[in-house]
Parts: C-alpha cells; sequence; structure tokens
C-alpha cells in the first residue's frame, strides 16, 4: 500500500510555498515516491519546472491545482487527460481575465462547468467549532459539490498535529460517510523539509506586510507541513488505512502528462492552398528575384535550396512562416524591424526581408545556429522600433485572437537585494540597517555577503540574529516572486491556447500572457517569436524620413550603400557619437585600435566589448593577433575549425560553445545546459559542476589545463552576457546604417536621434555640438519657427540648418503646444496673439525659460516679465483694447549676461546654441595652466596634464574591478579620465558631486586613443555659480548704519553661516550619468 | 513705543537635539531621514554633513553614494513641533508673546522687555549665549518688524540688532526668500533677475501687484513696517496643583482631613471642567520645622471622584506625623490622562471593566496590600505557551487579539514546567503514566499530540508536544515532551498546567 501526496504548494504560489518544485520532486525521489502531485493556488506557473524535475528523476508530476473560490471552500482539482486539462486551464483562464493581474476570481459555478473529467478534493475547514464540529454550512456546501461532481469527489484528510487530530479525523471520517465522500489523505505540503519552516514564516510575513514580532497566529504553530516519508504517513493514518489508499486511486486516475500536449503552428500562414513548405519555398524564391533580379547568384540558389531542404527536415516552415507575416506587416505599416537571432541570418530570412544582412556578404552557415541534434525550436528575434511595437503587438492579437496569442511570462526572481529587504523587514530590522547590508552586497562576485565587507558598513558578521537574516536571505534568492510579462515573446497557436495553459491579464493595458516562461515552454516544445522594441530603429526610421522629405532620398535598411571607405574612415577615427552599439566609451577607444574596415569586423568590434570576452581575457590577444603582433594559432586542428574566423580567439557565444562540444565532448543538449545553467540564477551550484566536467574533459583531450580553465572562465563570462554570432551581425548592420546616415547627412542623424530621445549615452547637449562640429547650423527653439519635433530647415552650405523643436523645452507638454504649431499661418507678432489662442500661462513661462521669444524681440527675461502679468488683459467686448499694462510705465530689468543666459538655456533645454559653459571660465582654468581637451589631444604620452571639464558620465563597469572611467566635455570636445579604486574612494567626493571637474594625471596614449591617468581630483563647480553673478552685485551697497556696532561684540554662530539658503545654480548642468 | 521683535532661526534644530541625546554624534557627519515615495529622502543634515556637500531633500542613496559612512538616522515627522514648543514656552523668561515660527524658528515680541536685561544687545546676547548652553545653534536678529527680524535672522551675516527703523535699508540688500515668499515667486524673481530687494523696491506697485500677487507686497510692507503684523503667541500649561496656605499650624489629623478635602474639591473641580482625571496624586504637608510630610495615591483610571480620592488618601493620613505642626498644604496630580465624561445611564447594567465602581475597588485594593500584587492578563499572539499571555498595565488595556479557545489551555498554567517521568509508547502517543511530586498518576484518558514549535526568532531549542491527560482520580493535567522521542534520551516530559 503506497501513498501519493496530493497536496504540495511550490513556491510559485507566491508568498505561501517555501520550497522550489525542484527541491519538492528531489526530495519526493529520494524517499520512494513515484508519483506526486502539484496543486499551487489558482495556478499552473510552477508544473512544469516540476515535470522536468520530475522526468529527470525517473517519477511522476501530476498536475493540478488548488482553486480557491470566492463563494466556497477551495478544492483540489486533478485533470484525468488531455481534454479535461484543457478545461482547467480554460477555467482559470476565466478566472484571471475577470482579476486584475496576479488574481484570479473563481466561484463554484465556473467549476460545475469545467470540472468533467477531473478529480477533485474538498478541503474541510482547518478547526472544529465550539460543538467539536464542522460548521453546518461546511456540510451544506459539500452536499452541493457531491451532487455536482459525484464519484470524482473526495474530502482531504490532514494531520496537523493541532492537539485535537483524533477527533478532527473522526469527525471527518463520519463527514464523509454520512455524505458518501471518500476520505483521501494529504499532508498539504509546503517545503520540501522541516527546515524551511523559518522561510515560510517569513514569506508569511512578507504576505501579510507584518514583521516576524507581530505575525502572532498568522505563523504556523509547527513544521509539519514538509513532504513526510512515505512510512510515517501510514503510520499517522493507520486509523484511515482507505484515506491513504485513495490516493492510489487517484493518482492511478491522473495518467495525464504535460508531455502529451501537442503544440500546432497556426494555420494563416499560407495562401491559395500551399502546404507551409510550398509557401515557405515560393515566397523566399520570390523575395530572392526581389533581391537579385532575374540572374541570382549561384551562391544564393545553392544555399536557398540547402536551407529549404533542412528547414523541411525539421519541419520549420511554418514557424520561418509565422515570422513572415509579422514582418510584412511592419513593412506594410512602414514600421522598421530587423530581425536576429540564430536562424535571422539565413538566405531565406534574408529573401523573405526578415533580416537586411545580406548572407551572400560574410559566411554564416546556417546549421550553425541551429543544431539539428537537439531538434529545438529555431529563435528568431525580431526588432521594431519602440514607439511602434505595440502595433506589432496589436496586430498579432488581432490576427491570431487573444485565445490564441499571448505573451510569454517572466518569472521575476528574488534578487540579492531584493531578498534581504523582504528578510530583513519581517525580521524587525531598521531601514538602516537592511540599507547597509545590501550596500554590502556587490553584484558580479559569487560571494554573497563578504565578513569584511559586513564589518565595513558597520555590521557584526557574528552576530546571531544577523547570521539568521543572511541564511534566510540566501534561501529567499531564487525564489520566484511574480509573474511578469516577457518583453516581447509570443506563443501562437492553432487551436485555443488556453487548451494548453491558462492566459491571465499583464499589467498593461490590451496585453495577455501566460503563466509559463520561455524556459517552460521550451520544455514542453512550444513555439515562440520574439517582438523586441529598439530605439535605434525609431532613430533610423525617422531618419529615413528625414532624408525622404529634405534631400529626396528613399533610403532603407538594405539599399544603404556597402562597405563605404569614407564611413569606415569616420569609424576608425572613432567619431561615432550617437550611432548605435559603437558609441560608448569603450567601444570608442576600441575602434581605433581594432580599426574596422569591413562589414564582419563591425561584427567582431560589437561582439567583443562584452563582459563576456572582457571577463575572459580575450579582447588582448584578438587585438595583437589581428595587428600582426602575434601569431596566429590553434591548440588543435578541430579547434581551428571553429574558431578560423576569430583568429583563434573564442569571441561569440556560438564558439565557446562548440569548444564545450568538440574539444571537451558535451554533448549539445549538455553544453545548451551549460551555458543556460550560467545564464540563470547562480544558485544550483551547477556552475562548478559543470566547469570541473569542462576541464576535465578538455585535459583528457590532450589541452593544457591553462587553456581549459580559460575556456571555463569565458564561458562563465558568455552565460550572462555573451553575444552569438547571429545577434552580433544583425546589430552590426545597425551599426554600419547609422554610421552611414552620420557620415553623409549628420543634419538627418542629429535630427532624427533628438526626436527619438531618450536613446543612447549622451546627452542632447553632446548631440547638438557634434553636430555642430560636424558643420551642421542649429537653430534654437523659437515659437515662430519650431515644431514639437526637432526638424530641418532650408540648406544652409553641404547641411540643412536643424531647427530644434518645443520637445527639447524642459516640461511642455506636446498638447499644449498644439494649438500654437496648428494657428501659426502668419508670425506671431506679440505675447497677447498666443494668449488669445488658449495656450495655457504655464506653457507661455516655460517658453519664455527656453529663451523662444527672440523672433519677436524679446529675451527671456522680457519675455518672463511679461508673460507673469496675468489676469488683466481686456477680455469679451474689450478685447483687443489695450490692457492696463500696456500703459504701465516700461520696467528696466537688470540685463543678461551671456553666461546667464547659457545657463538658463541649459535649465530650459539641457543645452545651449550660444556657448559653452566651461568657455566662460577659460581664462580662469588658463591662469590655473589648465589644458583645454584639444590641447590635450596634442600632447605627449606620460606628459603630466591638468584638464576640466563639466562631468558627462562617470562608470564603474563590474568588470573592471573598482575603476572609474569619467568622460569629460569642455568647449573644445572631450577627454577620458581613468580613476583607479584606491584613487576612486579618496576622492569619491569631488568625483560624485561636481559638475566641472579638474583633474591632474598622467596622459596615457595608444595610438589614437587618449586617456589621462587621474592623481587628483578637484571639484571647480564653484567656478560655474559665477556664471549667473551680475554685474550690479559689485556696486556699492547702500551701506548699513552701523555705528553702534562694536566690532568685540561676537556672538557665537552668528559668523560662520553658510549660504545655506542661496540658490545653487550650478545644478542646472546634466549632473553627469552614473552607469554601475 | 515702536514695537520690537527677535526672530530666532535654529538652524540644525532637529540635529542638534539628536546630538544633545547621543554626544558621540558630535564628531560624526549626520542626516536624519523619512521615506518619500520609496527612498529615503534627508530632512535633515548636521553641519558636519553639510560641509560635505549634503542637503536636506538630497535622496540617501546619493549622500552615501558620496560619504559612505554618513549615518542615517530615522526623523520623526512630529519632533521640531515639539521642539519648538519647548523651547518656545522656555523662551516665556525673556517676554511673554513667543510664537513658534514653523518649521525652525521662533518669534518673540519683546516690545518693553529688552531694558530688563540692560539694553537690546544684552538681551539678544543672552538670548543666544543660553541657547548655545542648551546646545542649540541659533541666529537671532531684532528689528521693529516681524519680516525684518525674520529675514535678517535668515540671511545677514551682521549685528543682532537692528536699529529702529532701519529695516528698510537693512532690507535692500537681502534676497527675495528674506520675505517669506512662496517658492515659485522666489523662483520668478530669480529668473527676472530681481536678485534683491532693492532691485524691485522701486518698481511701481500695481506692476509687482499684477505678477506676484497681493500677498507679495503684504510681505514687503510687512517686513518694511508699513503693515501690522501679528503673532500667535504659546501659551504655558499650569501645572495642576493646588495649594492651601494655614493661618495656624495644622496639627491634628481632622484638621489635615479639612485641608485635603478642600484641596480635593479645588483640584478636581478644575478637573472635571477640563474633561481630565488623575492616575497620581501627591498630598504635601510643609511642616513648621522645614520637614515635608507626603503621602502619594495611584489610581486605575482617570478619576475626579472627590469621594473617591478622599478615601485613598485617608487610609494613609495617619502615616502624616504633624509634628509641630504643618503650615502648608500641597496636593499636585502628577499625573493627569483625558477623562471621557461618564455618561448616566437609566438603569446601571454595566459590570464589566467599564465599571467605575471596579476600579475604584482595585484602588483600594492596591492601597491596602500594593498594587504589584494584582495582575491582569491579557492574550498575545504567540503560540508558544508562555509566551501565549502577558500583564496588563493598566486596566483601559484593550486586549490585542482575542482569547484564543479553539485548543485546550489549562486552568492554571505553571510559570515554569516541572519535569515528571513517564512511561509512553512510542514514538508520539500519549503516555500511560507519570510521576509528579512522588506520586504516581496512572492515565486513562489522553488527547494529544499537539505540536507547537519554537519560536525560531526568539529562542532555539527542541519542538513541544502537549498531551492533555486525565488520571484515574479524575484530574486533568498538561504535559508535554520536548524534543522527538528518540533513542538517545534528548527529549524530556514535563507538566506545564492544570486543567481542574
Amino acid at each position: 500500500m503506497s501513498y501519493t501526496e496530493l497536496q504540495v504548494t511550490t513556491n510559485f504560489s507566491f508568498l505561501r510555498g517555501a520550497s522550489h518544485p525542484e527541491e519538492l520532486v528531489e526530495q519526493a525521489a529520494s524517499m520512494g515516491y513515484k508519483e506526486m502531485a502539484i496543486t499551487d493556488r489558482n495556478s499552473l506557473a510552477g508544473i512544469v519546472r516540476a515535470h522536468v524535475a520530475a522526468r529527470a528523476k525517473g517519477i511522476r508530476i501530476i498536475p493540478g491545482c488548488r482553486l480557491d473560490l470566492l463563494d466556497g471552500p477551495s478544492l483540489l482539482v486533478y485533470p484525468t487527460s488531455v481534454a479535461a486539462y484543457s478545461q482547467l486551464c480554460s477555467l482559470l483562464t476565466v478566472g484571471n481575465f475577470r482579476a486584475p493581474k496576479g488574481e484570479c476570481h473563481l466561484y463554484k459555478a465556473d467549476v460545475y462547468q469545467y470540472a468533467h473529467g477531473m478529480k477533485l478534493i474538498l478541503l474541510p475547514p482547518p478547526v472544529l467549532n465550539g460543538l467539536f464540529d464542522f460548521d453546518p454550512s461546511f456540510e451544506q456546501v459539500m452536499k452541493e459539490y457531491r451532487d455536482a461532481f459525484g464519484e470524482d469527489l473526495y474530502l482531504a484528510a490532514a494531520r496537523s498535529y493541532s492537539g485535537d487530530d483524533a477527533k478532527y479525523l473522526y469527525r471527518l471520517a463520519q463527514l464523509s460517510a454520512r455524505l458518501n465522500v471518500s476520505l483521501v489523505a494529504t499532508n498539504d505540503v509546503h517545503y520540501h523539509e522541516p527546515a524551511r519552516r523559518e522561510l515560510q514564516d517569513i514569506l508569511t510575513c512578507v504576505r501579510e506586510k507584518c514583521t516576524i514580532y507581530t505575525a502572532g497566529f498568522r505563523l504556523h504553530p509547527n513544521a509539519e507541513r514538509y513532504l513526510k516519508p512515505i512510512e510515517e504517513m501510514q503510520r499517522l493514518f493507520r486509523h484511515y488505512p482507505a484515506a491513504i489508499l485513495r490516493t492510489q486511486e487517484i493518482a492511478g486516475a491522473c495518467q495525464f502528462s504535460l508531455d502529451s500536449l501537442k503544440y500546432e503552428y497556426p494555420e494563416e500562414i499560407t495562401h491559395e492552398g500551399r502546404t507551409p513548405l510550398e509557401e515557405l519555398t515560393f515566397q523566399a524564391w520570390q523575395g530572392a528575384k526581389q533581391h537579385y533580379g532575374d540572374n541570382i547568384p549561384d551562391k544564393v540558389v545553392t544555399a536557398i535550396h540547402h536551407e529549404l531542404s533542412f528547414i523541411e527536415r525539421m519541419n520549420y516552415a511554418p514557424y520561418f512562416l509565422t515570422v513572415y507575416d509579422i514582418v510584412r506587416f511592419a513593412r506594410e505599416q512602414n514600421i522598421l524591424c530587423q530581425g536576429r537571432g540564430s536562424a535571422a541570418n539565413s538566405t531565406v530570412c534574408y529573401c523573405l526581408g526578415i533580416t537586411s544582412v545580406d548572407p551572400t556578404k560574410f559566411e554564416l552557415l546556417f546549421e550553425r545556429f541551429i543544431s539539428a541534434a537537439r531538434n529545438e525550436p529555431p529563435d528568431i528575434d525580431v526588432d521594431f522600433e519602440h514607439e511602434r511595437r505595440e502595433e506589432v503587438i496589436q496586430y498579432i492579437y488581432r490576427k491570431y485572437g487573444r485565445d490564441r496569442a499571448a505573451i510569454v511570462a517572466t518569472v521575476t526572481q528574488q534578487h540579492q537585494k531584493g531578498a534581504i529587504r523582504d528578510v530583513g523587514k519581517a525580521m524587525g530590522l531598521s531601514v538602516d540597517s537592511i540599507n547597509r547590508l545590501s550596500g554590502s552586497i556587490r553584484d558580479y562576485t559569487d560571494e554573497l555577503f563578504e565578513s569584511k565587507r559586513l564589518t565595513e558598513q558597520g555590521l557584526d558578521p557574528g552576530d546571531k540574529h544577523l547570521c539568521k537574516v543572511l541564511d534566510l536571505t540566501r534561501q529567499l534568492m531564487g525564489f520566484p516572486r511574480q509573474l511578469g510579462q516577457h518583453t516581447g515573446g509570443f506563443v501562437i497557436t492553432r487551436g485555443k491556447l488556453s487548451d494548453l495553459c491558462p492566459i491571465m491579464n499583464a499589467r498593461m493595458e490590451d496585453r495577455t500572457c501566460i503563466e509559463w516562461n520561455k524556459d517552460d515552454i521550451d520544455a514542453l516544445g512550444f513555439l515562440k517569436i520574439d517582438v523586441l522594441a529598439l530605439g535605434m530603429l525609431t532613430c533610423i526610421r525617422k531618419a529615413f524620413d528625414i532624408a525622404k522629405d529634405n534631400y529626396g532620398l528613399d533610403l532603407t535598411l538594405a539599399n544603404i550603400p556597402p562597405d563605404d571607405p569614407v564611413v569606415y574612415d569616420m569609424i576608425c577615427h572613432a567619431d561615432t557619437i550617437g550611432v548605435f552599439q559603437i558609441e560608448s566609451r569603450a567601444q570608442q577607444s576600441m575602434l581605433p585600435r581594432l580599426r574596422p574596415r569591413s562589414f564582419y569586423d563591425l561584427v567582431i568590434e560589437v561582439a567583443i566589448v562584452r563582459p563576456g570576452p572582457i571577463q575572459g581575457d580575450m579582447v588582448h590577444p584578438y587585438l595583437r593577433r589581428r595587428n600582426g603582433e602575434e601569431l596566429v594559432e590553434y591548440p588543435s586542428k578541430e579547434l581551428e575549425d571553429i574558431l578560423g574566423r576569430t583568429l583563434g580567439v573564442p569571441l561569440f557565444q556560438e564558439q565557446a560553445m562548440k569548444i564545450a562540444i568538440v574539444a571537451a565532448g558535451f554533448t549539445p543538449a549538455e553544453a545548451d545546459e551549460l551555458r543556460r545553467s550560467m545564464a540563470t540564477f547562480k544558485a544550483h551550484g551547477m556552475v562548478k559542476k559543470f566547469g570541473e566536467k569542462l576541464i576535465k574533459g578538455m585535459m583528457d583531450r590532450g589541452y593544457t589545463l591553462e587553456y581549459a580553465q580559460r575556456v571555463f572562465k569565458q564561458l562563465e563570462g558568455f552565460g550572462s552576457y555573451g553575444f552569438p554570432e547571429s545577434h552580433a551581425a544583425s546589430f552590426a548592420l545597425l551599426v554600419y546604417v547609422s554610421s552611414w546616415i552620420k557620415c553623409y547627412y549628420p543634419d538627418v542623424f542629429a535630427c532624427a536621434i533628438l526626436n527619438s530621445m531618450p536613446m543612447g549615452f549622451y546627452q542632447p547637449a553632446q548631440l547638438v555640438i557634434d553636430a555642430k562640429k560636424h558643420g551642421v547650423e542649429v537653430s534654437p527653439v523659437d515659437i515662430n519657427y519650431s515644431t514639437w519635433d526637432n526638424k530641418l530647415e532650408e540648406r544652409s552650405g553641404k547641411y540643412c540648418i536643424l531647427r530644434l523643436g518645443f520637445r527639447q523645452v524642459k516640461g511642455l507638454r506636446e498638447e499644449d503646444i498644439g494649438i500654437l504649431i496648428s494657428e501659426r499661418e502668419t508670425a506671431y507678432t506679440s505675447i497677447n496673439a498666443l494668449r488669445d489662442l488658449g495656450v495655457p500661462e504655464a506653457a507661455l513661462e516655460k517658453l519664455a525659460d527656453a529663451d523662444a521669444f527672440r523672433s519677436i524681440g524679446l529675451d527671456r527675461r522680457q519675455a518672463l516679465w511679461e508673460i507673469t502679468a496675468r489676469n488683466e488683459r481686456p477680455v469679451a467686448l474689450f478685447t483687443g483694447q489695450p490692457s492696463d499694462e500696456s500703459l504701465e510705465q516700461a520696467v528696466s530689468l537688470p540685463r543678461m549676461s551671456t553666461s546667464e543666459h547659457v545657463v538658463h538655456d541649459y535649465a530650459a533645454t539641457s543645452l545651449s546654441l550660444k556657448a559653452h559653459p566651461v568657455s566662460f571660465v577659460r581664462e580662469k582654468l588658463e591662469q590655473l595652466r589648465i589644458l583645454s581637451t584639444k590641447e590635450l589631444n596634442e600632447a605627449k604620452d606620460g606628459q603630466q596634464v591638468k584638464v576640466a571639464g563639466l562631468v558627462l558620465v562617470r562608470q564603474r563597469p563590474g568588470t573592471a574591478s573598482g575603476i572609474c572611467f569619467i568622460t569629460i566635455e569642455d568647449e573644445t570636445g572631450f577627454a577620458n579620465l581613468v580613476v583607479f579604486e584606491a584613487l576612486f574612494e579618496k576622492y569619491r567626493k569631488p568625483i560624485l558631486q561636481s559638475r566641472l571637474l579638474m583633474v591632474e594625471g598622467k596622459l596615457q596614449r595608444e595610438g589614437e586613443v587618449v586617456h589621462v591617468i587621474v592623481k587628483c581630483c578637484y571639484d571647480l563647480t564653484k567656478l560655474l555659480r559665477h556664471l549667473t553673478a551680475s554685474q550690479e552685485e559689485q556696486l556699492p551697497l547702500l551701506t548699513l548704519s552701523r555705528a553702534d556696532e562694536k566690532p568685540e561684540q561676537d556672538f557665537e554662530g552668528q559668523r560662520r553661516k553658510v549660504d545655506a539658503r542661496e540658490v545653487k545654480r550650478e545644478k542646472v548642468f546634466p549632473g553627469g550619468r552614473n552607469f554601475r | 513705543m515702536s514695537k520690537r521683535f527677535v526672530s530666532i532661526w535654529f538652524r540644525h534644530l532637529k540635529t542638534d537635539w539628536f546630538i544633545l541625546r547621543r554626544p558621540v554624534l558630535q564628531a560624526m557627519p549626520f542626516v536624519l531621514a523619512l521615506p518619500d515615495h520609496g527612498r529615503m529622502v534627508i530632512t535633515a543634515a548636521n553641519a558636519l554633513a553639510q560641509a560635505q556637500g549634503i542637503d536636506t531633500g538630497m535622496a540617501v542613496a546619493d549622500a552615501r553614494a558620496l560619504l559612505p559612512s554618513l549615518e542615517v538616522l530615522d526623523d520623526k515627522p512630529t519632533l521640531s513641533a515639539k521642539l519648538l514648543k519647548g523651547i518656545a514656552e522656555w523662551c516665556i523668561r525673556y517676554t511673554p508673546v513667543v510664537a513658534i515660527d514653523a518649521p525652525d524658528g521662533l518669534l518673540l515680541d519683546t516690545t518693553g522687555c529688552a531694558h530688563l536685561w540692560g539694553g537690546e544687545i544684552q538681551y539678544v546676547k543672552h538670548i543666544l549665549t543660553r541657547l548655545k548652553s542648551l546646545g542649540y545653534t541659533a541666529h537671532a536678529c531684532m528689528a521693529d518688524t516681524i519680516g525684518a527680524a525674520w529675514g535678517m535672522a535668515h540671511f545677514s551675516q551682521g549685528s543682532p540688532i537692528l536699529e529702529s527703523g532701519q529695516q528698510m535699508e537693512a532690507l535692500l540688500s537681502l534676497p527675495p526668500a528674506a520675505l517669506r515668499l512662496e517658492a515659485d515667486t522666489i523662483e520668478r524673481l530669480e529668473k527676472l533677475g530681481l536678485r534683491h530687494v532693492r532691485n524691485f523696491i522701486g518698481i511701481p506697485r500695481p506692476a509687482l501687484r499684477r505678477r506676484f500677487g497681493q500677498i507679495f507686497l503684504q510681505k514687503l510692507d510687512q517686513a518694511i513696517g508699513q503693515e501690522e503684523e501679528t503673532i500667535q503667541p504659546v501659551h504655558p500649561i499650569q501645572p495642576y496643583e493646588e495649594r492651601l496656605p494655614c493661618l495656624e499650624p495644622i496639627v491634628t489629623a481632622t484638621g489635615i482631613e479639612i485641608a485635603l478635602q478642600r484641596l480635593l474639591e479645588t483640584l478636581c473641580l478644575r478637573l472635571r471642567e477640563e474633561e481630565k482625571g488623575l492616575r497620581v496624586c501627591c498630598f504635601k504637608g510643609y511642616r513648621v520645622d522645614g520637614k515635608v510630610e507626603k503621602i502619594e495615591i495611584g489610581t486605575n483610571r482617570p478619576s475626579h471622584n472627590i469621594a473617591h480620592l478622599f478615601k485613598l488618601f485617608e487610609i494613609k493620613i495617619s502615616t502624616m506625623e504633624p509634628a509641630l505642626g504643618i503650615e502648608l498644604f500641597i496636593l499636585d496630580a502628577s499625573k493627569v490622562e483625558d477623562a471621557s465624561p461618564v455618561n448616566t445611564t437609566l438603569w446601571e447594567t454595566s459590570c464589566g471593566l467599564d465599571d467605575p465602581g471596579l476600579s475604584e475597588l482595585l484602588d483600594r485594593f492596591a492601597g491596602k496590600i500594593g498594587a504589584n500584587h494584582i495582575h491582569r492578563y491579557l492574550p498575545a499572539e504567540h503560540h508558544w505557551p508562555e509566551r501565549s499571555i502577558h500583564a496588563a498595565t493598566t486596566l483601559l488595556d484593550k486586549p490585542q487579539s482575542t482569547w484564543k479557545d479553539d485548543r485546550p489551555r489549562p486552568l492554571q498554567l505553571l510559570a515554569r514546567p516541572e519535569p515528571i517521568d513517564v512511561t509512553a509508547p512510542i514514538p508520539d502517543y500519549p503516555p500511560m503514566l507519570f510521576r509528579h511530586k512522588g506520586k504516581l498518576h496512572k492515565i486513562t484518558r489522553a488527547d494529544g499530540p499537539e505540536r507547537i514549535e519554537q519560536e525560531w526568532w526568539l529562542q532555539e531549542g527542541q519542538h513541544r508536544d502537549y498531551y492533555s491527560v486525565e488520571d484515574e482520580e479524575g484530574h486533568r493535567y498538561w504535559l508535554f515532551r520536548s524534543g522527538h522521542y528518540s533513542a538517545d534520551k534528548t527529549y524530556r516530559w514535563f507538566i506545564h498546567g492544570f486543567f481542574a
């Protein structure tokens, strides 16, 4: 007589279960259980994980669910067949759709409707009433349930060690006999081992928003709800052996397994009765003709034949067609898109227009991306313009219906900081100590809590309470916390999606998603298409539009002239501000070293400046080999095939995995598991196991230990931050396209990128300065010329004039300004004209702040003076009559100096066309012998220099062991600073606080790349303060009579008054971005 | 005589107070912070922190990035109001009219007061010196108008005395913020380049009013002295104390009783009018020979019932030794609480804790046997039996939860479980017999186990399996085994209570 546990709550019942499904399965298997049910609350989110784990352990999972009803006692339900499972999914879908995200509202009537083919267990109230019996109402409901479900209904009996178990079971047995509902034993499992009770208590506290000290009876009195051994369950129910037997009856009846779910591709993707393959073949050749004309190159013909036969073998045609359909829609709507991902850079995809990377340009073998052995679905991600992706998403919903298409979930996991916060709060720590604790966590280290850092934060690592908090945090980490929405992964099915999985509302309006994440649907072999958003595509599309309007060009991603040496020249000089991907400082310093001259060089450039290769120390070997400073050699012939294109240095994720397969004897599936185990949370200690295996495997095959370790180290980096080659190729195309536009039409580029803000690394000010440097004339915001967006005006010289738009003005709303633009037939001549239109006062004030009234002859101060005189305008009958204000005698306001204007420009629009702020203090800087950044670039290597500028970016990448990179800017250009960790600690304040930073250090020159290795930092922000000080302050004051004041009268404290209440003007300059 | 006002600005009011309580803070930069929209925002910073560029309004995270060693303490939102009130009451020694100038200042109407301290300069100096010795950084200024005094205290480094009629001149060089204007008005003036009062004082008033409103002009006028401004002074609290001097020294008990009766009458009358009741009261007699005789009573709920209070004192009057006579009686209610007036009901049905009779009875018991011999227990939300009750401090304590009655709990719970010897089947069946204090009990009926785990956040140790058992004589006991049954005998049995 065996026993099957039928009531198991995993941590996918958020803040209730205290064990991972995997842990429960493992425990069950080790205790000799053959089957176990998973019954999370109104959710099936955890069953796939349990299923996968159980498959590995050779036991069986009975998928089930605990239905918490709004109008009746809870039920455990188990589908006996695929049909019943579909019913259960539909039931949960119904409940999910009724409720906001994260909730599920179900009623008895729903269960009656969908319960066909399910086994149900009724959960009785946990305690008896004062008369030592169940409430009569419970019996009533039970009767109702029995009438509805008949034989399929059971009554749960659990022993919770609550003192009156004997009475309780006796009453249950009575009830069961009276109503003829069989008693079945369960243990209401919430965790796999008793030790997890502490964590479960914490979860209860988080759920109930209390601390462990105030939780009281909301906690359970004992730790009995763990998975108990079969013999123990038999002993506990020795008086009711039938209840144990019944578990076998239910387990026997519920033979449904998730393996029997079949995913089918949607069918609306073919035309004229063709099969999917015929359709794909047809479309591919159509596309090839469009791209190459009638003379399709032989290479392409071969490739298409080859790929189509592979696709046929793997039966992937419907997948490609589905993606094609979405891309086709985007194209029709003039939404720019670009595919990437393992299969995206195939010739077929190029012909279908999914990608614009010409496959003839470089050798990307199709099978390299899809491994036939693993038989996994291919993976194509499509990037769309970020501003218009929603249109594509809604198209998918519209075309396939909400019951057939939904977004995949992402399981938000408890990360270190979240976990410490939750546990800390529940354990009653003060906000202050929680902050200190999370301050002692450092990303990028495996060690969670270093006792050294704890001590630094003033915490005692030996403290018992603290140890408990840390211990619980460690357990909580990696727990699922909520189901979020994947960034754009779609599941589309032929039949109803709700037959396969419950669907729920997402937090965003008009979005629905399923309960499973991408690993889950991978495990079950579902198709997923990623519909992603990319800001640069928006920018490029806007650039195309602007180019069409102003230059009559008809550009697409595919028809930009390829391989233009002028463009590569620009890239080699790191003149790439605003360009996709290669604009960052790290990339900019790499470009002159790598000197890309071809498309594939760009692919490498994109992939090489990544934490993966950097951590794996692959960058320098590659550079040396490329520059011919080091011999290109391969540890073995087999590796030469893999690493040939990258000169023997692995740079791409695929290469790293291939090495694991070829050189360490991993199976493809193992290699993939290895990658996943590194990418997902490092909670399970799998990484180490794989590492040992990899190194051993490689040494067995004759590689040196050192090489093997290096490969493993790199693999580790790739796990989370690696870049597959095909992604890099897709990105490289966008890099090239954006570089091309910037190179030939800097006006178009600047306009487009400003209209797509926020995006990329740089502030509008830098983009405008950069555009001006390239010879683009820029005009300020003006009420008579600007539109909401930035736009190009008539040609002036080589390029068009860039007119800044109202969108650059901080705090101005598009709807407020709409009327100003739409009614602007002739130029406005007065502020009152705008008032009469109904432009709000606040908007006018913002315009005045932005100095947008120049065309009517008012500077910002005069404009503001006029605008603020409100509510005194003649209205109705008297409209147009002279107002009081016009009779007012003219008031002369203090004149504004240029420097003051610049400060206010920055305050209102984050940029100034009048001058660069640093130029006003140049004279003072020169007195201090501080170089401009331009002079810096002419200085010699190793020279001691001083340089100052506005701080643009501070970066402390985790890969750089505490080194801080700073970029500063002055009126002549940029300078890159490097601050080592020890110095950073010393100069923390000036580095983090100053707007105008001056540093002293040694110049380091490497080709074109110039750095300053910082020795000292000074905060010169005070200099900027004088920009606003107007002349009158130097005039003699009307002195007060101080005749009676005797100098010796010293009032303590009265003297040391700091300018605490002074308005700090320098704050208007952007504080620089901090990337950590 | 023209009016004179002093404005005092406590630059570091709250942080100064924290330093007073924890002198170590004196030497380290620290801030006070409150959560605001999910992040901690600094609400006050001490001078050392400010010197590091940390100021109010900054997020704690940013400040920490700047200064990792920064000490962050939780602010109390009501703190500054409380402190100001205290200081204001203390300042009444300087002038009867003291007002609070939220959030961090005081206003004193010093008209006609300064000469008592030897002139205005001495006066202000005295105030500042005293405040400094109390530990507060203060800036002050005396002027004809509140506005001018305020502006000069906050924005000027000059002399703390502004001679009568000088306010206009003094204000000219101050920024507009010194006029106590709204933040957006200040910002607008700044944008217009009107950074000092002198920049706009000459602008025609209609033009100013149109742009900055009537309030702006009013504040200006008030500062200059063209418009009166009034303040809302604080009043000191009158202590609940009654005095009765005697013409002749009192030596008899009857005399004392009469004195007590009189004092109680006046005190209780006042308490009743203010809807207060006393909790602790001290009756003092000042003897001719300089000694003080006193008796003290306490009540369970606020009371102003003369007869009841008299009774409580009466028991103790015999302990007063008048000796040569008492010449002054003082009745001092040191602890007074709000007492809601009791509704007179038509039919007295109340018999629970609300019955004033009960508390008066308890007061009298306490007077006889001592308050620490009477206990009242309330349920506490703990599964662990010892912690499931806690002693109430007053009759008015409301239970935080209801008494749990779904599990059997003994009538008498031993404060400390007593070990017993037990014969019981393994592993977790109820015992068959146990020996307690030498007596063997054969168990005839039993129920259990009820397993209660340690509250791990309070204490470590083994769980308990509780059994309710009945012996042959029909007595019922509450027994438990600490820990699981195991062969190595780490478990032990205890008795923890008696049902009947």
